[in-house]
């Protein structure tokens, strides 16, 4: 029954994030804004499209969006998307987590290269590059809050709550680190415009240029996923029901929050300009260094495991 | 025929059945008989072997042999416990892939008229050098099988003597290895000097009480193996020899042959007991600085056998990480420290072997049809050669530690290990996750670094199109590749098939191990795969009616293969942002103005910054001594006195130090 509720919601509530976000930054543009299901109406129409495949490209580049879906949809099966621990939770499961997310990113990146143009190329560059600093913040934020409860998964994230001052540090930090991976992994800004149309300042969208149709349509639900998952991570640390609370309320609560946070993600859209490709290093340098703090903060815990 | 006198004889058999393939590789005639005596012989010894070795791994008693040899030797002891059956237990039927995988690698040489009895034979002596190590008891049979396997390796480097390249990186290995023999040589005369014997069993009480003398050796024992197995500092020694072996030895050295440092240093680790605190920090750093700085390296380099060296380095750092969480645990008395460390560490070299030899069989192939591992050069591959490109695909993938494959599981144990929580202090727990966010760091630059080598070489179009693939690889290449992509992903979708193995050699280092939680990696392997088969299944279906243009160019329509992404400019902003570890030396002549009248060129070149300085404070150090040697004025007189000064000198030190 949970495995699916938890189903419903990966395939839902993307499409009502995006459509939140969109409406979001057309409501601070003074626009009304496409309709909130337009994400579903999109995948529908590339689903009715031939796909143009490129000489250059191989099997490689056929496969890598659905490779890509397939890690994603593990990946939310695997993230506590709506407050409670999901269906295929064990222990160090944030460690499964990032590989499965890294399995999907380089699938992806084969898939630029695959096509041998060099705006591909370097939004494979790009990506590769900035994901190496990604993990390591993910595996402190994630560490942190594991080793400090006891909980050694994302069990952790539903547990760490600011009820002394120590405790409040660290849990502000991992929210700020999770949003910063968020922002990358998701390629949102101010990291990525998901919005621009010249290829110099693209780093996920130039990577996959060339797919369209079906293609287009499961890489374009892969990555509204990513931010649905990584939002719902936030949303986790928020949330104040994860434990002792009837399922149904939790989960609502969750998905409150996420399209809270999906508010935020647009009107930050909307204020923030994209950082240039070098600030965009020491960003995601800073999400690790607020990471390693967190760290920092458990050592002054006061005595180590059981 | 019970099984005791069965196990015991094959210590016995299989060393002399492939001593009679080495011989007999030299001395039969033709070339297709030499490679079949040495094929045949390393099937019986792995036959004869392999049962009861895993006999040993499944909980049985140690193999054991005795060897009457005449003085002074007398008795040469044989013993095989589990830690020797585990290495052993793979490193036979690697060699043997290496053997079936020569004869189509080396073919083109025997057709133009070389004998290749040498090769074959080396092969055979390499197998039988590692079972003398790997059995060994006594420190000075330890040495014998030592130094064989390493001037075996060097005789394998250089097949290719006729360029001095190849031979001076040969050179340069040989000097190396030889260096890790000085420095285990005065190990083993400190031990002597405290036991009184060279057995390994007496050296166990000197070993295990805590003294100044235990942190001396300790350190000398780390650093002769250490200088072996190519960790950081002392790595720079591999990218050069490998990039100038053939593949089959590049494949071997990498995989199975310099695991023996770390086989030799958990020997020996067995008998400090339980190590100092330091000790156990000392391996996680030196581990640590392998992963980081060999990873560093494997991202910025064009040569992909050099590339694949220095990957080497990073994986057997990252074994050592999972030695040091292990001996951390033995000092805390934690026994899911102790079982997480050891058994994912061993798990990881075994996989090493595995992808490692498979990268390089991929790379071989590549070597063979094109005739370059020139990165910048090649492309476009994966058509032409789609067994070597599946090959290497698979094995970056299980290099960069993806479900559902073989690597994914060896990393997730040694994780379990770090991020358990079970340090006896807070500072402590916290510098484990710290080691574990730099892990990932190292699974995230493997991850770019391999996705470069494999989409430059493989994807794409050619960059140069002077290459031409000359014929397709051959069955006896692409066996051994097809068989280790196979395993890798048995071992990936059937965790628990490697995690049996490395039960008893854990045993070893604590008595009761405690479970590792890998059920949940069994689910997901599977999952991963299953999802990722029907989502395929899916796409392929739902592109009935697909057409074919060329690659969308944003209207322009003059592209060329040198305009894609090459190799230097995919990771050019990773080498920049660490820069401070990647010394870059660039040559540019860059065009001024809108219409330029001459050529352009812009050259970037990452040298190894250990062995550049390492060059410097020699070169220094020459010319110091050469000034200083200078001054002293040519007069014979004065030269004579000083001689007689100095030899006085000499036997009064000598006639005063003696008692």
């Amino acid at each position: 029954m949970s495995l699916l509720v938890h189903v419903i919601a990966l395939l839902a509530l993307p499409i009502l994030v995006i459509g939140v976000v969109q409406r979001t930054k057309a409501l601070w543009a003074g626009r009304r804004g496409p309709p909130i299901l337009q994400l579903a109406f999109d995948l529908v129409r590339l689903l009715r499209k031939r796909p143009v495949y490129s000489t250059t490209t191989t099997a490689i580049f056929r496969a890598a969006p659905w490779v890509a879906i397939a890690s994603g949809i593990v990946a939310a099966l695997i993230a506590p998307l709506l407050g409670r621990p999901g269906p295929l939770a064990m222990r160090f499961d944030f460690l499964v987590f990032l590989y499965i997310w890294g399995l999907g990113r380089i699938a992806l990146t084969l898939g630029a290269l695959d096509t041998g143009s060099s705006f591909e190329g370097m939004g494979a560059s790009r990506e590769a590059f900035f994901s190496t600093l990604v993990e390591p913040t993910f595996v402190l934020a994630g560490g942190a809050a594991a080793a400090f409860t006891n909980e050694h998964s994302f069990g952790g994230l539903l547990v760490l709550r600011p009820h002394d001052p120590i405790h409040a540090i660290a849990w502000s930090l991992v929210i700020v680190a999770l949003f910063v991976v968020t922002q990358v992994e998701a390629a949102r800004m101010p990291v990525d415009d998901p919005t621009t149309h010249l290829e110099l300042t693209m780093i996920h969208e130039a990577m996959v240029l060339d797919h369209c149709g079906p293609d287009l349509a499961a890489i374009q639900l892969a990555s509204s996923l990513k931010l649905t998952v990584g939002l719902s991570l936030v949303a986790a640390l928020l949330n104040p029901f994860t434990r002792g609370g009837a399922p149904a309320l939790t989960a609502a609560t969750s998905v409150l929050i996420v399209l809270v946070l999906a508010v935020v993600v647009g009107t930050i859209e909307s204020l923030v300009a994209r950082l240039r490709m070098r600030v965009v290093a020491q960003y995601v340098l800073a999400g690790m260094v607020a990471a390693g703090c967190a760290l920092l903060a458990t050592t002054f815990d006061g005595g180590g495991a059981p | 025929m019970s099984p005791p006198s069965l196990s015991a004889g094959a210590l016995i058999v299989a060393p002399v059945v492939l001593a009679i393939g080495a011989v007999l590789s030299l001395a039969l005639p033709r070339n297709m008989l030499r490679a079949a005596a040495a094929v045949v012989t390393q099937l019986v010894a792995c036959a004869v072997a392999l049962p009861a070795l895993v006999g040993v791994l499944h909980g049985r008693a140690a193999l054991t042999g005795t060897v009457r040899w005449s003085y002074p030797v007398e008795i040469i002891t044989l013993r095989v416990d589990a830690l020797g059956a585990f290495f052993l237990m793979w490193s036979l039927p690697l060699i043997l892939f290496a053997t079936i995988y020569a004869i189509g690698y080396l073919k083109p040489y025997f057709a133009a008229g070389r004998n290749g009895g040498p090769a074959f034979a080396l092969l055979n002596v390499t197998s039988l050098a590692l079972f003398v190590v790997y059995s060994a008891d006594h420190a000075l049979v330890f040495l014998l099988g030592w130094e064989i396997s390493a001037v075996a390796a060097w005789l394998m480097v250089i097949w290719d003597y006729r360029s001095q390249r190849i031979r001076f990186a040969g050179f340069n290995y040989l000097v190396s290895t030889h260096l890790g023999l000085f420095i285990l040589v005065a190990a083993f005369m400190l031990l002597y000097a405290e036991s009184g014997s060279m057995d390994f069993a007496t050296f166990g009480p000197t070993l295990a009480r805590a003294s100044r003398l235990r942190g001396t050796l300790f350190l000398l024992l780390g650093g002769a193996f250490g200088l072996k197995a190519a960790f950081f500092p002392f790595h720079s020694w591999l990218p050069r020899a490998h990039s100038a072996a053939p593949a089959q030895v590049s494949a071997l050295m990498s995989g199975v042959i310099h695991k023996a440092g770390l086989f030799a240093f958990l020997r020996f680790l067995l008998l400090f007991g339980e190590p100092a605190e330091w000790m156990g920090w000392a391996v996680l750093s030196v581990g640590v600085a392998s992963a980081f700085f060999g990873v560093l390296y494997t991202s910025v380099q064009r040569d992909v056998k050099r590339l694949l060296g220095y990957s080497s380095t990073e994986n057997v750092g990252i074994a050592a990480i999972g030695f040091g969480v292990g001996c951390l645990g033995l000092t805390w008395k934690v026994p899911a420290l102790v079982t997480a460390g050891f058994a994912g560490g061993l798990l990881h070299l075994m996989n090493h072997g595995i992808f490692k030899c498979l990268l390089f069989y991929a790379a071989g192939a590549i070597w063979r049809a094109t005739h370059t591992v020139d990165m910048e050069r090649l492309g476009g591959l994966f058509r032409r050669l789609p067994i070597a490109g599946f090959s290497f695909l698979v094995g970056s993938a299980a290099i960069s530690s993806l479900p559902p494959l073989n690597g994914f599981v060896s990393e997730m144990v040694i994780y379990s290990g770090l991020l358990s929580g079970a340090a006896p202090s807070a500072p402590a727990r916290a510098a484990l996750v710290v080691v574990a966010a730099v892990l990932a760091f190292v699974g995230g630059v493997s991850a770019l670094a391999t996705t470069r080598a494999f989409g430059i070489v493989f994807l794409g179009t050619p960059r140069d199109g002077t290459i031409r693939v000359h014929e397709k690889t051959p069955p006896t290449m692409r066996a051994p590749m097809l068989a280790l992509a196979f395993l890798a992903s048995l071992l990936g979708l059937f965790p628990l098939l490697g995690l049996s193995l490395v039960r008893a050699p854990v045993a070893l280092f604590i008595a009761t191990p405690s479970e590792l939680a890998t059920s949940g990696i069994e689910t997901i392997a599977r999952v991963v795969a299953a999802s990722t088969a029907a989502a395929c299944m899916v796409g392929w279906l739902l592109r009935r009616g697909s057409r074919q243009h060329v690659t969308w160019g944003c209207g322009y329509t003059a592209g060329t293969p040198r305009m894609q992404y090459s190799g230097s400019s995919f990771a050019a902003s990773f080498a920049r942002f660490f820069g401070s570890f990647l010394p870059e030396s660039r040559r540019e002549h860059l065009p001024t103005t809108i219409f330029p009248q001459e050529r352009s060129h812009l050259g970037t070149h990452h040298a190894d910054a250990v062995e550049t300085r390492l060059y410097e404070v020699l070169g220094r150090g020459e010319e110091m001594i050469t000034k200083s040697s200078e001054r002293i004025p040519e007069d014979p007189r004065f030269a004579f006195a000083a001689g007689v000064v100095a030899l006085a000198i000499v036997v009064g030190l000598l006639l005063g130090g003696v008692r």
